[in-house]
């Protein structure tokens, strides 16, 4: 090795970063880790809008049973009036 | 048993095996990788952003790593791509042109403070790859195989590189009087 190269050895040799440097990584790392990853949060988000599709459907299903049950009371109470009616007039 | 006692079990358990304990990699690693950006990049502020970088990719690849020797060879590569990514992100050629190259005041002694900023400008001044071969080379002490393993480049090219810089360096130095090296 000439002497070129030994001043190069020395000039190239190993420096350190500021003295937080690893604090900083430890920090980054930290940061990182409690992020979501993406993959996570889009199934929860499918997760959340499949769910809250469904219970909208099962309210929808209550909504259409209550009213067919109400249609159905309205109209046994309009043939009991109509039976009692047809009964009155029968001679 | 809560989720992070069997974390910590799970990464005490690799730790034990592998000898690697990320913080221990950082510590033991961080002036290598800094260094060889730095050298590299010639700018602390990006060197140490590069340097980071080098390190949050370690930290999701340890499981893959197998043992210090590993980790070191995984960060010497990885810290040598992601220099050289950085420099081409940026597009320009380094900082610093030959002709505005500080010119050295006195005669210089070995280890000479003013001619190791000198010789550091001039390899910052070199083409990406013969760049990254002179600071392997002299930075990490790698002999031109381990460089051309390292760096995914024919034993003959590195050496070229290496004859090459250093007959350009020599030239330099001589151009501004210093012909004694």
């Amino acid at each position: 090795m000439d002497r070129l190269e030994q001043e190069l050895k020395q000039a190239l040799a190993r420096t350190q970063p500021r003295p937080d440097f690893s604090l900083r990584v430890s920090r980054a790392v930290e940061g990182r880790a409690s992020v979501m990853p993406r993959w996570m949060a889009t199934a929860a988000a499918l997760v959340i809008v499949s769910g809250g599709s469904l219970a909208y459907r099962e309210h929808q299903g209550r909504v259409a049973k209550e009213q067919v049950m109400t249609a159905m009371r309205i109209t046994a109470v309009k043939l009991n009036h109509i039976q009692a009616r047809v009964k009155g007039v029968r001679p | 048993m809560t989720a992070s006692a069997i974390d910590g079990r799970t990464v005490g358990a690799r730790v034990e095996r592998t000898g690697c304990d990320f913080d221990e990699l950082v510590r033991r690693h961080q002036s290598m990788v800094f260094s060889l950006a730095y050298h590299f990049l010639h700018d602390r502020e990006t060197a140490e952003e590069v340097a980071q970088e080098v390190f949050l990719a370690l930290h999701r690849h340890l499981a893959e790593i197998e043992s210090p020797a590993h980790a070191e060879h995984w960060l010497r590569k990885v810290a040598s791509q992601r220099s050289m990514d950085e420099f081409r992100r940026r597009k320009r050629r380094p900082q610093v042109a030959l002709e505005v190259v500080t010119e050295p005041a006195a005669v210089m002694s070995s280890g000479d403070p003013i001619l190791g900023e000198v010789l550091r400008r001039l390899v910052a001044t070199l083409p990406e790859a013969p760049r990254m071969v002179m600071v392997m080379r002299y930075q990490e002490d790698l002999d031109p195989m381990e460089i051309a393993a390292l760096l995914e480049m024919p034993l003959a090219t590195v050496k070229s590189h290496l004859q090459r810089s250093l007959a350009l360096l020599r030239e330099k130095l001589e151009r501004r009087g210093k012909g004694e090296l």
